[in-house]
């Protein structure tokens, strides 16, 4: 059986390497900062609890996007205040430069904005799109059939297009 | 804009940010110092008051009433006998599917796909709405069992109407609870009077995402 300081290792470990799937998630489903920490929290509560189930027939990305989209989409409150984080569970060193370049500046807002109006589903759906990953690996991650997966996400690219298409003309 | 400059210009931004994001070491290290829980050890001290209650409420009345019934049946009260183990077989499967919840909360796995979590704690907490109907349907128990043979004969109409009254109200409410108590209802104020608190938001949040699925 797993040592308790070995799974201890390894909790720190997933954490530090994949910190960026949990705050991306965590931003996506909460735009209030200080209450994305709770969040942030409970995610990695959820991890550490789970960690000695974990089952590596999946990649580390899949179980980790599993734990924080289920965290995020139904264990976390707006309304709730916040009680257990006194300091930032994961946060950005420094304020991110602005891009010299005006114009991807506007379209990553409008694309963050169009991402922020979906449905708590659609949101995972893109999310995990523009992480690359596959229609096969967002039906593991989701638990949708592939073509599904396929289908929805049509669904969305065309109202993207649309939605890009009509502030550009 | 084409399908690839979305994400172009996602991967670009979300490379600069995953670069500056750092792990508080001091909040992480607390986190795995929580301890991973067992069945019992993943309950609240109230949850575990409350069954506990249960288990000793039917064993010992439920052992009651079938000493009752086997040995004294002519001499008991029926009313009571009738009354209280109508009560004591509800409370039973109340524990006992309370039991049955608390193990597939501790089963529940967060690595497992997202609409299979959320179409489980949708089914969990449907059933609990479930039991909560059920145990409703004991109100007028609590209103029969001390009734008696004397009520009947030297009973005045002042008291008879009082228990008639008293009786019919709790079966109205009784059966009203049990029709309306469901999930159309939760933004009810009287639904969120009997089930305020924090283990309702993430089924109300889970059935808006299996709607979501299902409005496509």
């Amino acid at each position: 059986m797993t040592g308790n300081k070995e799974l201890s290792n390894q909790f720190h470990q997933i954490i530090e390497q994949h910190k960026g799937i949990l705050f991306k998630v965590a931003r996506a489903y909460c735009p209030n900062k200080d209450d994305r920490q709770d969040l942030l929290q409970e995610m990695m509560i959820q991890v550490w609890k789970s960690l000695h189930r974990y089952n590596d027939n999946f990649a580390i990305s899949t179980w980790l996007y599993r734990i924080s989209l289920n965290v995020a989409i139904s264990f976390f409150r707006k309304t709730a205040k916040r009680q257990t984080v006194s300091l930032p569970m994961i946060y950005e060193d420094k304020v991110m430069e602005d891009d010299s370049d005006f114009e991807r500046q506007e379209q990553l807002r409008l694309l963050e904005k169009f991402i922020s109006e979906l449905n708590k589903l659609d949101k995972a759906l893109v999310l995990l799109y523009l992480d690359d990953k596959s229609h096969a690996e967002i039906s593991e991650i989701l638990g949708l059939s592939v073509s599904n997966v396929g289908t929805k996400m049509g669904r969305i690219k065309e109202r993207l297009r649309n939605k890009f298409s009509k502030i550009n003309s | 804009m084409i399908e690839n400059d979305f994400k172009l210009l996602w991967h670009a931004a979300n490379q600069k940010l995953e670069a500056s994001l750092l792990v508080n070491k001091q909040n992480s290290e607390d986190i795995t110092k929580i301890k991973v829980q067992n069945f019992v050890s993943s309950m609240k001290p109230i949850k575990i008051f409350t069954l506990l209650v249960g288990i000793v409420w039917v064993s010992v009345v439920g052992l009651l009433l079938i000493q009752l019934y086997v040995n004294a049946y002519d001499k008991v009260n029926l009313f009571f006998l009738y009354s209280a183990g109508l009560q004591v077989v509800l409370t039973a499967v109340a524990v006992a599917v309370y039991m049955y919840q608390l193990d597939l909360i501790y089963k529940i796995d967060f690595g497992e796909p997202v609409i299979e979590i959320q179409e489980k704690l949708v089914k969990l907490e449907v059933s609990t709405l479930n039991v909560t109907r059920l145990l409703f349907l004991q109100l007028p128990l609590w209103t029969t069992f001390y009734w008696n043979e004397t009520m009947f004969t030297n009973g005045n109409y002042l008291l008879w109407a009082f228990q008639v009254v008293v009786t019919v109200s709790f079966c109205y409410l009784a059966i009203w609870l049990f029709f309306n108590i469901s999930i159309e209802n939760r933004d009810k104020r009287w639904f969120q009077l009997i089930f305020k608190g924090r283990e309702w938001q993430p089924i109300l949040q889970s059935m808006e995402l299996l709607n979501q699925l299902d409005a496509e």
